[in-house]
């Protein structure tokens, strides 16, 4: 089907569909030489007739395939020409990170986001969320014009009735409050505080669903200034992080992930390989990166950070009182080292804290103060604006709504609703205000309760900015025509301020005004505008550096003790997943389908226990639990994921699941008679644990609060993408030694500096063939090679190869089956005991081997070898017999086991023209994105330059914020990818079986403790 | 009526079905569209435009240089010349003979084939834009295609070299487009081929003869 | 054809038949309206051939999903019944091909069923390889033709290929080699019946039989000529069989025991078959002096040698993985013994190896019974080697993130069913319509002329007769 879309061009869905009606004229191709008399027909006349008609039938029937409309443009706008990709760089709007965006446009539309390589913050790289968020462009359920009491209506009438109210508000001067999540966009924020100044009574609330607010708090306290600082882990050598999973989902992990790259690589001599300790409860994504990982309570954060700090005091001769603090909660030696490591490396050290108890972050900030990380590592002078929320506001407003003071509030970017504990009852008390005006674009449980909906159209729709750290400010611009009725936020404040205007002029206006006088490199502003309409954002070095007070000692207090919890209470932990995060992109199907990058399962959120923990309670896998917090009875049932690495008091559980927007995977995934639902009991995909949240200390926490888990006696399948997580056998399977596969290859660092070739588990020897060489490769060989070393599991190149070739979503019930589609998956694999384990992820793909097995046995050559490498599967040409897959050591081809649906209109267009949508029965694999290489190929050959290296980027390989994936031709000794074949890192998976991949990975190498302990002792 | 009469009428509807489908009784597998030759919504005459008045098939197709498809041009394309070339030569001499004989003004003659462009662009009787009128894309019958599952570029043919006419045939000479080659992948395939032994116009190329090159 | 009638031994038809006897047993089955006996089983088996049908016809319209099938385990149930059928076929090729040239006279009695079986079988097992594709109306592209792909060929190097070639010629070899020994036996029954239709047919099938010396001259040439052919079939189709196997990558299949593993597992379950069958046609229709407790006794033993043959490959299996210092091989047998799906072993070993054991035993041999049982448990047993070397090799496989379970869906379980359904419906069919036993054949290993044989041949006329004539002729007082 997309083959067809791109052979024909339209210009809106009207004329798309226009072209669908097939033809009248097949029918009319039987002669009508068939008439007979009145008299009736004899048998022997009819049978004759009937035989000639057949004959007729025979000759004509299988004449023509239907007919097909070619539908041009009138008038071709300028720059468009149908089939041919434009990229126009934007700005994400998948979070508030704001990272760069390049966006694909075919025929008219966005068909794929890649990340923006010039891009100061992401560097090219384009997590999961962002690239998945092109869906929610084409979700046919998306609010698409303004509702009012839930009935579609006009924006005059919405315009009329609003304006109306707010001017009889503003004469009685009621309270206006707009409450938004993080707003960072210079633009809109000017225009909120034009439209709230109207008002005597007005502010503009900010809570972020995944809230950083203790940190402001901290900041305001020890610096005097309300702020998020901007981390730079490019420069920090040693990081030791306090629970905040800052390559998962803290605040800007692809950011993040892209300078903790920088500073942890082998290149150079001596490599500058950063050292990370990471102290968390639950297993997450940074913690499986960590060179050492110690697991606490969440309540032993601060106990931990004065530990720390005392440390660091004594050492840098600064008293702190430390009366009567209890005693760590980890080996004091663990400390003493891990304090000693972030002294040496003064000023190139970072402790971060994902806490959200003010005073631990005080406590946190005051380390970094021993160890001069502000203007180094830390940078105060131009802080980030991802996160800006306030949770003390939101607390007071809940106040307010239940006084009743407040008149009017508009919501923007946030459900309330559903995010908050109180979600139930704010319900209630948002009938009680005269006007509530959300200005979601999605359907959700607060767009359902307000009485008016000024949808915002998608990111890719409208113009905006975004100034995710001061002085970087990044563009949006429109890239298709809106597909609904939908309006800006920013036209609505303008249209309700009684000065109706495109978004286009407020922001050019804007930043002629506020953005254009913080630069200097440009002297004309439409130079200055194109510029940036043209890579996406602009540095403005004319930026004013926020002036901070220098640290006070005073706000500093050591956190005495940790809460000690009873024998079978829990610590609760609540925590966002790679792909859910809060929950806003919870309607998006590939989000749903990717796999959590350490638990592996998809389609639920879940209760995850120590296995020390689920022995003592009798639970496994998928038994479901009761959470009871201490203060309630009512509790959630959640099914139990033992997952190893976790604290044994610990109970974690991911936010932004069962929100009202699951409710329309009901019918999702194939229809037949032995099939399950994706979705649970309540029709919804998991269940929120928002009730689970608390306020407390001037804080949304996400942790602590005491419950006690009672088995349910019930069971629930999960669905995950890998059952057997250890990269050890059962023992009682394997004879002795051969318990670990050689499948990931890791050294430690020591080993590594003292040969380079260490943790090699399989000599490379150069077989002989009795036969020449299948494949000569005159031309290019096309090889990629993955750094399991940058690679974190976070899983961005899966959403990024799911959009670039069509993968489908196959639901719940066929993942719990073992027949997720992602062509490419991530291997995560556990070494070591069930307490502390170590973690590897591994992206694996198919290795397009030289002496490929699946090609050999396909019946019918619908897997070839190409002359440039690529193990090609021919998808028209399978007949399906899936010996292909069971030949494969890898296991990474794909089987289409049913038709998946693609009846969504809409949502079709997010399909990428260039790939063939694989029907039922043919197997699928990775392609090496060979779309991708044909087309750099013909490009070059059109402009009669070479390929050049990096010209044919894979999809995954493009996205990947660290870095991991390098693809590129290794017949040219000067590609990157040969020369990080030469690394003396480089291994094969499965070598020993001499199928020859394509695919080399770079071994694993990590600090090690045991090592560093020798070094102290000697 | 007796049965011989029958037979005899049958066998002549048999006979016309087969004369009537000629080229479907020349052994054909179902899917060949060979030599295809629909009714066009507008009767636009290749052999005029491309032989006679020798405009270049890249005037129109301006496509098959950049993208992967050479493209259907967009009527606005049309109106470069149309907006002052509105009917034959003849017509309007007829026209002005008429108008002579009659002595009066003579009026604008609008060939009936570019009305119909005229009403598609929404342009008036005076041929000026008229925001009333619609405008009404042209929907033109696709002559030349390919499954979904295969994937021709024409930028690759047109930069090697290949001229339109190797797979289109002598377009030039049509009045109506037909589809000449049966655009089998084995028509495919054998002039991949054959160019990589004899090269295109002297020059030497590499015609990819990988699957992926047109299957993915 | 070779003389069994030595004085020494006991004739291998009891009872004392006439060649004129033999001809009016065997045909009396054909003669005589079906009874309730036959109608039950025909219906059961017609049964659970619809219920199959529904299965495949399901499947077919909605998806190779409906299997329970994963991206690990890409074969299990279709390709275990497929090889479970064609082993099936493997003992009747024996019994006609082998055990003829060897000039076994015991096979008379059961080579035609034997060749029925192997026949059905054959149909049963072709049909799965169809069926278990993704797109099984695209099959003809296994066959190399001319197309317009410019030309696109089949992959000669795919054992799956080869396979189809393997079944297709075994199924023509056998199905000729089965209608030309029955064309003497069809022409008794044209001579039997009264002009017809029936006779016409009847006629036209036996290709103007006339018994003459000329006649049986020709057939018997052409008959040892076929059997040549067919005998390497019997090593050939199941060693090709398991190259699908030997030929891959996977541990557990790739090994260079699989050939002769195969061909000896297959006649091991051919001969079960075979008991099965004859042991309750015997019985059912009453030919229980041509089908003797020695033809049983004689297709115990080689039933009992292949399943000998089958433990020391199981052995031999499990030491060359240990021996080959492979670590992935040591863990897939390891896996198979001790793993999630240890139970299908084990039920294989105690089945195929156990339970055979007991054949040693002449008692246990000769107890129809008995050998009854033992025959269905050895079929079980062979079932389950296909599924453990194909689903306990593929689920936990080289990367260990790949492992993966499999569990049948209803649909799987019902074409299974439907695969016994077909056969059985078959080979009611054949009992009802096709003499069960070679009479021919049978006529040449009969006693006639011997001299004890004193009574005239004309006193006999039935079975009890000539029993009792027997009797008598012991001097024993009636």
């Amino acid at each position: 089907m997309a083959g067809r879309d791109s052979n024909r061009y339209w210009k809106n869905l009207e004329e798309r569909n226009a072209g669908e009606e097939s033809s009248a004229r097949v029918e009319n191709e039987f002669p009508d030489s068939l008439e007979f008399g009145a008299e009736p027909i004899a048998r022997r006349e009819f049978l004759k007739a009937a035989g000639f008609a057949f004959a007729g039938a025979v000759l004509t029937g299988c004449q023509r395939a239907p007919v097909e409309k070619a539908i041009p443009y009138l008038v071709k706008p300028e720059e468009i020409i149908p089939g041919r990709p434009y990229f126009y760089a934007s700005t994400c709007g998948g979070c508030s990170a704001g990272c760069g965006l390049l966006v694909k446009n075919r025929d008219g539309r966005p068909i794929k986001l890649e990340g923006n390589p010039e891009h100061p913050l992401s560097r090219g790289g384009l997590c999961a969320v962002g690239q998945a968020s092109i869906l929610g462009l084409y979700d046919s359920r998306r609010i698409l014009h303004p509702l009012r009491e839930g009935k579609e209506a006009t924006w005059e009438q919405v315009d009329r009735e609003i304006t109306d109210k707010l001017e009889q508000i503003r004469r009685e001067g009621g309270a206006v409050r707009v409450l938004s999540d993080s707003i960072s966009s210079p633009t809109l924020l000017a225009a909120l505080e034009a439209f709230l100044e109207r008002f005597p009574n007005a502010r503009h609330i900010v809570y972020d669903p995944l809230s950083g607010s203790a940190i402001l708090d901290a900041y305001e306290q020890t610096h005097g200034v309300r702020l998020l600082p901007r981390f730079r882990f490019d420069r920090a050598e040693v990081v030791v992080s306090l629970d905040a999973d800052f390559l998962g989902t803290w605040i800007s992990p692809v950011e993040y992930t892209a300078g903790s790259r920088a500073a942890r690589s082998l290149e150079g001599n001596p490599p500058r390989f950063s050292y990370h300790a990471q102290f968390e409860s639950r297993l997450s994504l940074t913690g499986s990166k960590a060179d050492q990982r110690i697991r606490i309570a969440p309540q032993q954060l601060g106990l931990v950070a004065t530990h720390l700090a005392r440390e660091l005091a004594s050492k840098a001769g600064v008293p702190i009182e430390n009366e009567g603090i209890q005693e760590p909660p980890v080996p004091a030696r663990v400390l003493q080292e891990i304090a000693q490591r972030l002294w040496e490396a003064r000023g190139r050290s970072l402790v971060v804290c994902g806490s959200q108890d003010i005073a631990t972050q005080v406590l946190c900030n005051f380390l970094n103060h021993l160890l001069d990380s502000y203007g180094s590592t830390i940078d105060l002078e131009f802080p980030s604006n991802q996160r800006r929320g306030k949770d003390r506001e939101l607390q007071s407003l809940l106040k307010e709504l239940q006084e009743r003071k407040i008149a009017a509030l508009f919501i923007a970017g946030v459900n309330p609703v559903y995010d908050l504990p109180e979600g139930g009852q704010l319900a209630s008390l948002l009938r009680q205000v005269s006007l509530v005006v959300s200005l979601d674009g999605k359907r959700n449980e607060t767009t359902e309760l307000a009485p008016y909906v000024c949808p915002n159209p998608h990111s890719l729709e409208s113009w905006g900015d975004q100034e995710p750290v001061n002085g970087i400010v990044s563009l949006m611009q429109p890239c298709i025509q809106p597909l609904g009725n939908t309006r800006a936020l920013l036209e609505s404040l303008a249209a309700w301020m009684g000065t109706p205007k495109p978004a286009y002029d407020i922001l050019r206006e804007n930043w002629q005004a506020r953005i254009f006088p913080r630069q200097t490199r440009e002297i004309s502003f439409q130079a200055f505008w194109d510029h940036a309409v043209h890579d996406g954002f602009v540095e403005l070095d004319k930026t004013p550096p926020v002036a901070v007070r220098t640290f006070a000692m005073g706000s500093v207090h050591p956190i005495l003790s940790a809460k000690i919890l009873a024998e079978d209470e829990f610590a609760l932990v609540l925590y966002p997943k790679v792909g859910i995060l809060d929950g806003r992109h919870a309607d998006n199907p590939w989000l749903q389908e990717l796999p959590d990058p350490i638990t592996k399962v998809t389609w639920d959120n879940y209760a995850c226990l120590s296995p020390a923990a689920a022995t003592a309670l009798g639970v496994g896998d998928g038994d479901v639990v009761r959470l009871v917090p201490g203060n309630d009875p009512t509790g959630l049932e959640l099914p139990v994921v033992v997952q190893p690495g976790q604290h044994d008091q610990v109970v974690a559980v991911a936010l932004g699941y069962g929100s009202k927007a699951t409710e329309r995977f009901a019918g999702m995934g194939p229809q037949w008679w032995e099939r399950k639902p994706t979705v649970g009991e309540t029709g919804r995909v998991g269940v929120s644990a928002a009730p689970l949240l608390r306020f407390a200390d001037g804080a949304l926490q996400y942790g602590q609060a005491p419950v006690k888990l009672q088995p349910a006696g019930k069971h629930l399948a999960l669905a995950a993408t890998q059952t057997h997580h250890r990269i050890e056998v059962p023992h009682h399977l394997a004879t002795p030694g051969t318990e670990r596969r050689p499948v990931i290859q890791e050294t430690s660092l020591q080993a590594y500096l003292e040969d380079v070739s260490s943790g090699k588990q399989w000599e490379e020897m150069e077989h002989e063939d009795l036969w020449p060489p299948d494949h000569l490769y005159t031309g290019r060989r096309w090889a990629m090679v993955i750094d399991l070393n940058a690679c974190t599991g976070c899983s961005a190149c899966v959403i990024a190869c799911q959009a670039e070739n069509n993968v489908p979503v196959v639901g719940k019930d066929e993942v719990r089956r073992r027949r997720a589609m992602h062509w490419l998956r991530l291997d995560r694999y556990y070494a070591g005991d069930g307490a502390d384990v170590e973690v590897a992820h591994q992206p694996m793909l198919c290795q397009h081997c030289e002496n490929a097995p699946c090609e050999t046995v396909c019946p019918v050559l619908a897997t070839v070898h190409s002359a440039e490498g690529l193990s090609q599967q021919i998808y028209n040409r399978c007949v399906g017999t899936r010996y292909c897959a069971n030949n494969c050591p890898y296991k990474v081809r794909r089987f289409n086991w049913f038709d998946y649906p693609h009846e969504d209109r809409l949502e079709n267009m997010a399909l990428n023209p260039d790939v063939t949508v694989r029907s039922r029965g043919v197997m699928e694999k990775c392609s090496f994105c060979v779309q991708r290489i044909q087309e750099a190929k013909i490009e070059a050959k059109r402009n009669g330059a070479p390929l050049r290296d990096g010209d044919a980027q894979t999809a995954c390989q493009q996205s990947c914020p660290a870095r991991a994936i390098v693809f590129g031709d290794m017949n040219d000794p000067n590609s990157l990818v040969s020369q990080l074949l030469r690394s003396p890192r480089r291994y094969h998976v499965l070598e020993e079986l001499n199928v020859r991949p394509s695919i080399a990975y770079l071994r694993l190498v990590r600090h090690r403790v045991e090592e560093t302990e020798e070094e102290h002792h000697g | 009526m007796s049965s011989r009469v029958v037979t005899v009428v049958l066998g002549v509807g048999l006979a016309y079905t087969v004369v009537f489908f000629g080229r479907s009784v020349s052994p054909r597998f179902p899917g060949n569209q060979q030599s295809y030759e629909p009714v066009q919504p507008i009767a636009y005459s290749h052999r005029l435009h491309a032989q006679e008045l020798q405009i270049g098939c890249l005037y129109c197709h301006f496509g098959a240089e950049k993208s992967r498809h050479a493209g259907i041009p967009p009527a606005s394309v049309c109106m470069n010349c149309h907006r002052f070339v509105i009917a034959s030569l003849g017509a309007i001499r007829a026209e002005h003979e008429l108008a002579q004989r009659a002595s009066r003004q003579p009026q604008t003659v609008v060939s009936p084939e570019l009305r119909k462009l005229y009403e598609a662009m929404g342009l008036n009787s005076k041929l000026q834009p008229d925001p009333s009128q619609p405008m009404n894309p042209l929907a033109w019958v696709q002559v030349h295609k390919l499954p979904d599952f295969v994937y021709f570029d024409h930028r690759a043919h047109g930069n090697a070299g290949v001229e339109c006419q190797r797979c289109h045939g002598p377009v030039e000479t049509m009045e109506r487009v037909r589809q000449v080659e049966d655009l089998s992948m084995g028509w495919c395939v054998n002039c991949h081929r054959q160019v990589n032994q004899t090269g295109i116009a002297g020059k030497p190329v590499e015609a990819s003869l990988d699957c992926d090159t047109c299957h993915h | 054809m070779a003389s069994a009638a030595s004085s020494l031994r006991t004739p291998l038809i009891e009872g004392a038949k006439t060649p004129a006897q033999v001809t009016r047993d065997i045909c009396a089955v054909l003669d005589r309206k079906p009874t309730w006996v036959w109608w039950t089983g025909f219906l059961c088996a017609c049964a659970a051939l619809v219920v199959g049908a529904a299965a495949v016809t399901y499947q077919i319209a909605v998806g190779i999903g409906t299997w329970g099938l994963n991206n690990t385990v890409g074969w299990a149930f279709d390709i275990t019944n497929f090889v479970f059928w064609i082993g099936i076929g493997h003992a009747g090729t024996l019994i006609s091909a082998i055990l003829f040239l060897l000039r076994q006279p015991w096979r008379t009695s059961v080579n035609r069923s034997a060749e029925a079986m192997t026949i059905f079988a054959v149909i049963c097992a072709g049909l799965f390889p169809v069926i278990h594709m993704g797109r099984p109306w695209l099959a003809y592209w296994m066959i190399p033709y001319p197309n317009t792909r410019g030309s696109l060929w089949i992959n000669f190097r795919s054992p799956l290929i080869w396979d189809f070639f393997a079944i297709l010629t075994y199924f023509t070899i056998s199905l000729l080699f089965w209608y030309l020994g029955m064309v003497p036996d069809l022409a008794t029954i044209r001579d039997r019946t009264p002009p017809g239709l029936r006779r016409r047919f009847l006629g036209i099938l036996s290709l103007g039989w006339d018994g003459s010396a000329r006649t049986w001259l020709h057939y018997e040439t052409v008959y040892k000529m076929l059997a040549g052919l067919a005998t390497p079939l019997v090593v050939s189709v199941h060693t090709i069989v398991s190259w699908d196997f030997a030929t891959s990558v996977i541990p557990g299949w790739h090994t260079t025991i699989l050939p002769p593993y195969f061909v000896a597992g297959a006649i091991f379950s051919g001969m079960a078959m075979v008991l099965t069958l004859t042991i309750v046609a015997r019985k059912a229709m009453g030919l229980e002096q041509y089908i003797t407790r020695q033809h049983i006794d004689k297709m115990c033993k080689v039933a009992l040698a292949t399943g000998c043959m089958l433990g020391l490959a199981y052995v031999t299996e499990f030491f060359t993985a240990l021996y080959s210092g492979n670590q992935y091989e040591q863990f897939v047998f390891l896996n198979r013994a001790l793993g999630p799906l240890s139970w299908s072993y084990w039920i294989m070993v105690v089945c195929n190896v156990g339970i055979s054991q007991l054949l040693w035993f002449r008692k246990v041999r000769t107890n129809p019974a008995a050998v009854f049982v033992i025959a269905i448990l050895i079929n079980v047993g062979m079932w389950f080697e296909r599924f453990v070397i194909i689903v306990t090799s593929l689920h936990r496989d080289y990367l260990p993130s790949n492992w993966a379970s499999y569990v049948p869906t209803s649909i799987e379980v019902a074409t299974l069913v439907g695969s016994f359904g077909l056969f059985f419906t078959c080979f009611f069919l054949f009992c009802r319509f096709v003499p069960v036993i070679a009479i021919s054949e049978v006529k040449g290993v009969l006693s006639v002329g011997r001299k004890r044989t004193v009574f005239p041949l004309t006193i006999a006329e039935t079975p009890a007769e000539s029993a009792q004539a027997v009797l008598e002729e012991k001097g024993v007082p009636v």
